[in-house]
């Protein structure tokens, strides 16, 4: 208990730290860090997922056609809900936190237990401004990114791939998509993406600079608690996004009945 | 300061102080007093590592223990505030292996990194100085420049901190261990790291701390 509330005090302490500190991003070694963090987390990331994001699309509409017997229109509509509000964000977190996550927690992890960071400080560079800022700045970029071209990607493949399975031509999908598509879906899942980043890249570089000892030992653990924290931050973040839009959105506050 | 204050001449102890780059004293087991002059060049042996760690530790991060004294530049930094220890942090650097280089940066980025981050001094400038320190120490730049530390031995890793510390350019420097880890040619090699600091720093201080051989 007392551990985890240490945890949430670190954690809240390092996100303050690390978004009043982004004017730092203008030094040359923290924005060729930013830089980096963008490449390596959002462009090596997206050569991976484009298949995989493809067939996304297809099978919500296959689904959907499928179970709900539902028109094109529907269909369509669904595919636009799912991907953009909910599976897309989910997507891009999913694949930062397995690729990125890791790497940055155990990355910083080592660089604390070999001593690096003290060496940072000796020469009088804030561990903030150097190692957190460019890593939290670029994965929150990164996954906005990566999140909408999986939603460009989704929708795209299943605008293009379920005329071989379903009775409704590209151009006819197409002319729907646009009809129900609204900026709020744009807005909400590019808000939502950059939580998503901010929550990951706070947590695993918070695991990543405090492991449980300074040996080798430790890394795995680092890993292994920044992965878990930040995948209940990422769906903690989701259910409280779902909560307020649908539940204000569609179904009013939510009151109790009597 | 008031003008009477002003006016009379400083007590011979604090001219003496002044002129001191470090005072240092140990109290307990083993009781050490270290005073080095400013501009000076000294070698430390201490009689364990741990003795050696303290004394390299509380200079470095200009704060000392209960059982420590230290004064910088004439500077007892006991209570000093957070900006004053900055401050006086800043006239320090070290060649030390818990000053260490940054694994995923290439020499040039670790040489370049604390110049790149403070602004100062300028990239042009650390270039020359780093051509300078390779030149002296017979490395070709590019191909030493380009590789990260685990693909540099112990002599490049040491040659590129070394770099790195020159640019800094601190009044005070400590080289911990010199040779450690080295063979006797490579030795040799670092013996030239404190000609090539006294020619571009020839009022700065520098201690060499190592650990007493038992014969």
């Amino acid at each position: 208990m007392l551990r985890a509330l240490r945890e949430i005090e670190g954690g809240v302490r390092l996100s303050l730290n690390a978004a009043g500190r982004l004017p730092v991003l203008r030094k040359p070694p923290v924005l060729e860090s930013f830089l980096r963090q963008v490449y390596f987390t959002g462009v090596t990331a997206s050569t991976g997922v484009v298949l995989r994001a493809s067939l996304l699309g297809v099978l919500i509409i296959a689904i959907t056609m499928d179970v709900l017997d539902a028109d094109a229109d529907l269909a369509v509509k669904i595919l636009l809900l799912v991907v953009f509000r909910e599976v897309g964000p989910l997507a891009a977190a999913t694949v930062i936190i397995l690729r990125s996550g890791t790497a940055m927690s155990a990355e910083m992890a080592m660089m604390r237990i070999s001593g690096q960071t003290r060496a940072l400080r000796y020469l009088n560079i804030n561990l903030y401004d150097y190692l957190v800022v460019p890593r939290v700045a670029g994965v929150m970029i990164a996954t906005a990114a990566l999140t909408f071209y999986i939603q460009a990607l989704a929708v795209a493949g299943g605008l293009l791939f379920s005329p071989f399975i379903i009775e409704a031509s590209f151009l006819e999908l197409a002319g729907r998509l646009f009809d129900s598509f609204t900026p709020i879906d744009f807005y909400y899942s590019i808000i939502k993406s950059l939580l998503f980043g901010f929550a990951v890249a706070a947590s695993c570089c918070y695991h990543g600079l405090n492991p449980p000892d300074l040996t080798n030992n430790a890394v795995p653990k680092v890993v292994t608690r920044a992965v878990t924290q930040s995948a209940m931050l990422v769906l903690t973040i989701n259910a409280v996004f779902a909560y307020v839009v649908f539940g204000i959105l569609f179904f009013g506050l939510v009151k109790a009945t009597v | 300061m008031s003008a009477q204050s002003a006016a009379r001449p400083e007590a011979p102890e604090a001219k003496a102080a002044a002129r001191m780059a470090l005072r240092y004293a140990r109290h307990g087991d083993r009781e050490m007093a270290i005073a080095v002059p400013m501009g000076s060049v000294r070698r430390l042996e201490f009689p364990d590592r741990e003795s050696k760690s303290a004394f390299v530790t509380a200079v470095l991060k200009a704060r000392c223990e209960a059982n420590e004294e230290l004064e910088l530049f004439g500077q007892p930094v006991r209570n000093l505030s957070g900006g004053a220890r900055q401050k006086l942090r800043a006239r320090l650097g070290a060649l030390s292996p818990i000053v260490g280089l940054i694994n995923n940066l290439n020499a040039w980025e670790n040489i370049s990194l604390p110049a790149a981050y403070h602004g100062k001094p300028p990239l042009a400038e650390v270039a020359v100085i780093t051509q300078e320190v390779l030149d002296a120490f017979g490395v070709e730049p590019r191909i030493f420049l380009a590789r990260v530390p685990d693909e540099l031995g112990k002599l490049e890793r040491k040659i590129a901190a070394f770099a790195r510390l020159m640019i800094a350019g601190p009044e005070l420097a400590i080289i911990e261990s010199l040779d450690e880890g080295l063979s006797r040619a490579e030795c040799a090699r670092v013996a030239g790291f404190e000609q090539a600091y006294r020619r571009r720093h020839p009022a700065g201080t520098l201690i060499f701390v190592d650990i007493r051989e038992e014969s």
